[in-house]
């Protein structure tokens, strides 16, 4: 349930703000949602993918004569057979990283389990006994496979043609020496983060076919339908003869925002003209497919002597992988967030990504903002342990409020309540457990973070909406939106709900036909609710602009005084008077009024930053937030089990409290999975972390409860002041965790995952604890 | 999900079984699965023929044997986990079964596939090790014996030869004023072990140690006993100084591997503390009232 | 290489009762419960999710206990009942477990959801006043990365025989 803020005025709203169950969910409870997995066509063939062995070798030869010739195979595809093997990228969109991906390898392959060749067959088992008969004769080359060795002068090139540095990003404020010398404290340390995969219950998945107009439907698991312009061009094709659907998601984070099967289904069902379907096991996913990025962050922060940050100087090094993807976005973000919600007057951050031949890395849930908030939230823990002042003191002290200028030097320009938010989330932790066991140490840790919602504003974003009644007063919402399984469809019959007056059982809600359904822009960045809830609403309120006077002279009312509410036209304050909006549909009709409209919302926008200072516009906005942990730290063994875990964050407004609960909570896990287990080891370009029995995200039995605070500050950019929660909900529990651990057994832990064998190196090799009673307290 | 083909046996008595197995020697014997069955869904192992003994009759029995017990080899898990016999006559066993994978594995998997299978990290190959259990083996030729402790040789390698099947395992009798103690650390709940630790004490009457077994997983290629400790509790008052004693000789018994979860110098630390953890236990046990079983 | 000569070969006929209903298929023997239940049966509400007997999203129950349909060969479910999810409730009538998930949110992309449901059925069955921590281990080997796994907590609890109510709102 929605916990407001104390001061608030009632809920003008009849729907929004209501826990309403999901209808989506009524489907997934039964089993009755067809996941891309799920569907079926006949004469359906099995694709699969041939991935290179090697992290860093040349293709000498591949030969698939024999593999063609097996029985059941229909189709054997290499990088000859596609008709442009280049994916053209600029991720920035400034054309500073402008790229070329092969679809398929050509003469190299730069990273294990690179696509090399594509089989079809009648089915798995024969498709699996053709990848077999591929012969690929590789040779071996030099690869670089650390982030700091590919900068050397000397390192192999992961690209004959150009540097290792993929991408610098640079941000400078004020004056970060002087800030330093004016500094009586000054905390300068080097955080890791791993390699964490997003680990989507479902794993990669499409079929494709040729349709009867000859267009090339693809149906996959994917976030971003608007893909199909890549895959048309991958195929030499119109933009107009490639359709991608996107049926419910069982799960995104990220990992499904690049394309994953999409190109090499559709060139295996164009190929062979038949339908197909392409499955990734999940230790494919787990070997190939792009992961969050392991951040190196070195970070200097000076404070004077009562709190007050003076200047912070930050490198962050980020390994992108051999290719692009969203690498240099990723980065960007870091950049924006690297000092976290706090006024920092003097800043300077260079934030590099940088090719290696490791397993590529992109977009996961948090997007270089999560990583930030572990270095800069613990740089604020150690800062006040020098000054001998609390956690939630020092931070007090240095908030972000609306209207201080970020590092970026533009404005914050909403509320960031975050001297609220951090008290709700530590009181909510309660009374001090106690150890479960003589070995065990109980400890509490804070964390607060920023993370930024909808895309960055030069990419100039829009979102579209389609909105009609049927005869009979039911609405039909069309919206290019996917749903990760967030509640984004759901959430928009809620908004238009609440403008229309249509109870949300009468609303269809049809989602992700790039053919059909208008452009939204795929759902990543926390944009969604942001971009499409303002279309709707947007499109919702036009349409009812349009039916009001109809309504009103039926009603014989003035229109002010008509209202839509339960499926009526009313007179407000006249409970007699009503009319259902099916006779006002009617109405329209024959006056030849539409019922049906499409709108768009078209996000905030401005010129791109300035590159060598960093300083202009960035983000539409974004969400703040505090987590409060406590932990128990088995001081013989290092083992850490969280016992408590308090999330707050202010959404602006809840569309649907429960849905954003459910955000907080499993957002909140995924970023403790983080903290304590999760980590994809990759070792000289080889990944050891392909079994998902390997690869630990965390059971029921690994967490506890999360209670999920939410503030609504009534700010927000989103329909009715709402702000985006997808995200943010990740970013905290490391260094709260980090804190907690340092709080139980005193020792500082600065790299991801906190194992039980580092937490246990790190208390063994920790000097005498010197007493000091502020430290880390909470 | 999709295994390459096999040829398929299924057979409903112990003699084709046995016939089978000697005809075919490559074949595999699937019992739960539940350690076969991953291995080919992933294509790491391609067998040409599987041998199915689920049909086979009397595997699945538990039975008292003189003061112990006697478990077909198709005891599953959770039966372990459940059984009122085992969890009175031999709760360590119940507890081991508990502790493994997750609610399906254990309502598949088998006491003979575990042991057969002889995962270094698996707890009942350890609990057996430190109970003293006895295999009973058949093949076409006949059958035998083999203590748990002879029984693991390597990393998932056995005494098994082709063509030879795990029928039962005998616990014996377990005497009076014993306990057990159980102590294993894991990264995640459910799964495979970092280090596990499995102790049984014997005491007199007047608090000393009679008898102690104690092995350790996860820090060697299979289970292995703790001689020196054992050595060193036996006979004596079973202080905290002398358990602790007896675990700080068990890192230098150990011979633990690095892998992605824990490196050697890691595992071998958390043995001496997982063999305390276990020997306290099963002190406490033992102490909690004569004839209190293992 | 006859492997798609020794697919078709060896298939044989395997009857067993799907969600109270005998069925009839031919599989063959290398062919999971999994593979066949989606393949050729089309009970695409069990999920494959790792095929390693870890996720749990393939859970079925077997003769009323809960299995790995990933790790079970089709040939070996041969005269027993398997129930999905879809044997849960009766359609348009959901069982009041599923109005439990429904009513608490505890799905949201609901790919972990039918396994969940099914092992919390079985759970129930044995365990009809359970603590949420006993519901936190019989879950625990049923991965969920949506809901961080309070809210499926809480709506097995609310329908554990505590007496608590299902929170409903209509829709
Ligand atoms: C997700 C997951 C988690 C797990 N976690 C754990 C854990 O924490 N701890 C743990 O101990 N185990 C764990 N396991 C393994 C589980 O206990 C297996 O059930 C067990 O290791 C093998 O038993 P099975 O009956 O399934 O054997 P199968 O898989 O059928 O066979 C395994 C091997 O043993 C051979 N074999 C089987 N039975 C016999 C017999 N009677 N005679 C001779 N040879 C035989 C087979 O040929 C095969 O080589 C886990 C498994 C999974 C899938
Ligand atoms: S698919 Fe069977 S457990 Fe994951
Ligand atoms: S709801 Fe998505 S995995 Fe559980």
């Amino acid at each position: 349930m929605a916990r407001r803020t104390p001061d608030e005025h009632p809920d003008p709203f009849r729907i929004v703000g209501r826990p309403l169950p999901r209808f989506d969910v009524a489907d997934k409870v039964q089993g009755t949602t067809l996941y891309a997995a799920d569907w079926r066509l006949p004469g359906m063939l099995a694709g699969r993918i041939l991935r290179a062995v090697y992290p860093s070798a040349r293709i000498r030869r591949i030969s698939v004569e024999h593999a063609r010739g097996l029985p059941g195979v229909a189709a054997v595809l290499t990088a000859d057979d596609v008709p442009q093997n280049a994916l053209h990228e600029d991720p920035t969109g400034l054309g500073l990283s402008s790229f070329a991906t092969p679809v398929l390898a050509a003469d190299r392959v730069r990273y294990q389990g690179e696509p090399v060749a594509l089989v079809a067959a009648e089915s798995e088992v024969a498709a699996q006994a053709a990848l077999e008969a591929i012969e690929v004769e590789y040779e071996p080359l030099p690869g670089v496979f650390d982030a700091g060795a590919a900068l050397a002068p000397d390192a192999p090139r992961v690209h004959p043609d150009r540097v290792n540095l993929l991408i610098h990003w640079k941000l400078r404020q004020g004056d970060v020496e002087a800030g330093f010398r004016r500094s009586d404290a000054v905390v300068e340390r080097t955080y890791r983060t791993q390699r964490v995969d997003h680990a989507a219950l479902e794993p990669e998945a499409a079929v494709a076919w040729v349709d009867g107009d000859g267009v090339v439907t693809i149906r996959a698991a994917t976030q971003v339908i608007e893909h199909f312009r890549e895959i048309a061009e991958i195929l030499r094709l119109p933009h107009n003869k490639v359709r991608v659907m996107a049926p419910f998601l069982g799960g995104g984070f990220g990992g499904k925002e690049d394309m994953t099967v999409e190109p090499y289904v559709a060139l295996l069902a164009w190929k062979t003209r038949r339908p197909v379907r392409m499955l990734w096991t999940r230790q494919e996913s787990l070997l190939a497919r792009p992961k969050r990025h392991p951040f190196t962050m070195s970070y200097k922060t000076g404070a004077t002597r009562d709190g007050r940050l003076v200047a912070q100087e930050i490198s962050l090094l980020a390994d992108a992988g051999p290719y692009p993807l969203l690498s240099p976005r990723v980065v960007f973000a870091a950049l924006v967030v690297g000092c976290g919600p706090y006024r920092v007057p003097n800043v300077k951050i260079d934030a590099r990504a940088v090719f290696t031949n490791n397993v590529p890395t992109s977009a996961m849930r948090g997007f270089g903002a999560m990583q930030v908030t572990f270095a800069y939230e613990s740089q604020m823990d150690l800062l006040a342990e020098q000054l001998g002042m609390s956690a939630l003191e020092i931070r007090s002290r240095n908030f972000l409020q609306k209207g201080d200028r970020l590092p970026t030097g533009e404005a914050l320009e909403t509320e960031a309540a975050l001297p609220h938010i951090t008290a709700r989330a530590v009181d909510a932790l309660g009374e001090r457990s106690r150890p479960s066991a003589p070995s065990g140490r109980v400890g509490r840790g804070i964390a607060c973070n920023m993370q930024p919602y909808g895309r960055t504003v030069w990419f100039r974003d829009r979102a579209q909406a389609w909105i009609g009644f049927e005869a009979d007063g039911a609405l039909v919402i069309r919206a290019g939106i996917t749903d990760l399984g967030g509640g984004q469809a759901a959430s928009l019959a809620q908004l238009a709900a609440e403008v229309l007056g249509v109870s949300p059982d009468r609303i269809a809600v049809h989602i992700g036909d790039s053919a059909l359904t208008p452009l939204a822009g795929g759902t990543f960045a926390t944009r969604q609710l942001y971009m499409s809830g303002n279309a709707v609403v947007k499109a919702a309120g036009e349409l009812r602009a349009m039916m009001i006077p109809v309504a009103a002279s039926l009603l014989e009312a003035a229109e002010p005084d008509v209202q839509f509410a339960d499926n009526h036209a009313g007179v407000i304050g006249a409970p007699e008077r009503t009319i259902a909006l099916a006779r006002v549909v009617a109405e329209c009709a024959r006056r030849g009024i539409p019922t049906s409209l499409l709108s768009g919302f078209q996000g905030e926008h401005a010129a791109p930053i300035d590159l060598e200072t960093g300083q202009g516009r960035t983000f539409p906005d974004y969400t703040f937030g505090c987590h409060a942990v406590e932990v128990e730290v088995d001081a013989e063994t290092g083992t850490v089990r969280v016992l408590k875990l308090a999330a707050c964050h202010d959404v602006g407004r809840a569309i649907n409290p429960q849905s954003v609960e459910g955000q907080i909570q499993g957002g909140a896990v995924m970023g403790a999975g983080q903290a304590l287990m999760e980590e994809v080891a990759v070792e000289a370009g080889i990944n050891l972390t392909t079994l998902f029995a390997g690869y630990l995200i965390p059971t029921a039995m690994d967490m506890p409860d999360v209670r999920a605070l939410v503030v609504e500050s009534g700010e927000g950019k989103g329909p009715f002041s709402a702000r985006g929660i997808g995200e943010p909900p990740t970013g905290p529990p490391p260094a709260a965790v980090a804190a907690a651990i340092q709080d139980a057994v005193g020792v500082r832990l600065m790299e991801l995952p906190m194992t039980p064998e580092r937490v246990f190196d790190a208390v063994r090799a920790r000097p005498a604890r010197p007493k000091n009673e502020a430290r880390g307290k909470v | 999900m999709y295994p390459s083909p096999f040829a398929y046996h299924a057979p409903v008595t112990m003699g084709e079984t046995l016939a089978l197995l000697a005809r075919l020697p490559e074949a595999k014997i699937l019992a739960g699965g539940q350690s076969l069955l991953p291995l080919m869904n992933l294509g790491l192992a391609q067998p040409g023929a599987l041998v199915d003994v689920n049909g086979l009759p009397g595997l699945e029995t538990v039975t008292e044997d003189g003061g112990g017990l006697r478990l077909g080899a198709l005891v599953r898990h959770r039966t372990l986990e459940t059984s009122p016999l085992i969890r009175r006559r031999c709760p360590a066993l119940a507890e081991a079964a508990s502790l493994i994978g997750n609610i399906r594995v254990r309502h598949r998997g088998t006491l003979g596939g575990s042991l057969a299978h002889a995962d270094p990290a698996a707890e009942l190959p350890l609990v057996a090790v430190a109970l003293g259990a006895t295999l009973e083996i058949s093949r076409l030729a006949g059958a035998r014996e083999v203590s748990a402790a002879e029984f693991f040789r390597g990393y998932l390698l056995t005494d098994l030869a082709p063509g030879e099947l795990v029928t039962g395992v005998r616990i014996p009798a377990i005497a009076p004023g014993t306990g057990y103690g159980l102590a294993e650390l894991v990264r995640r709940a459910g799964d495979f072990a970092i280090v596990a630790a499995c102790a049984v004490i014997t005491t007199d009457g007047a608090g000393v140690c009679r008898q102690a077994s104690l092995a350790i997983g996860g820090v060697g290629p299979h289970p292995l006993v703790m001689r020196r400790a054992e050595g060193l509790l036996t006979g004596g008052p079973l202080t905290d100084r002398r358990l602790a004693e007896a675990a700080d000789a068990v890192p230098g018994e150990v011979a633990p591997e690095s892998d992605v979860h824990a490196t050697a110098a890691y595992r071998r630390a958390m043995a001496r503390v997982m063999a305390y953890r276990a020997l306290a236990q099963a002190r406490a046990r033992a102490a909690s009232g004569p004839g209190r079983p293992a | 290489m006859e492997t798609a000569a020794a697919e078709g070969a060896a298939r044989a006929g395997v009857r067993f009762v799907l969600n109270g209903s005998p069925v009839d298929v031919w599989a063959a023997p290398h062919e999971t419960l999994l593979a066949v239940l989606r393949d050729t049966l089309g009970a695409t509400e069990v999920k494959y999710g790792c095929g390693e007997g870890v996720c749990g999203t393939c859970t079925v129950l077997l003769d009323g206990a809960p299995i790995n349909a990933c790790l079970l060969l089709a040939v070996q479910a041969a005269g027993r009942a398997v129930t999905t999810v879809k044997g849960l409730g009766a359609e348009g009538h959901l069982h009041p477990l599923q109005r439990a998930f429904v009513a608490h949110e505890a799905a949201q992309c609901g790919f972990c959801t039918p396994g969940m449901l099914l092992v919390a059925h079985a759970f129930l069955a044995d365990h009809p006043r359970p603590t949420r921590d006993e519901i936190r281990s019989a879950i625990a080997g049923n991965l969920c990365r949506c809901t961080g796994y309070t809210r499926i907590v809480d709506a097995i609890e609310a329908c554990a025989g505590t007496g608590k109510a299902a929170r409903v709102e209509p829709r």
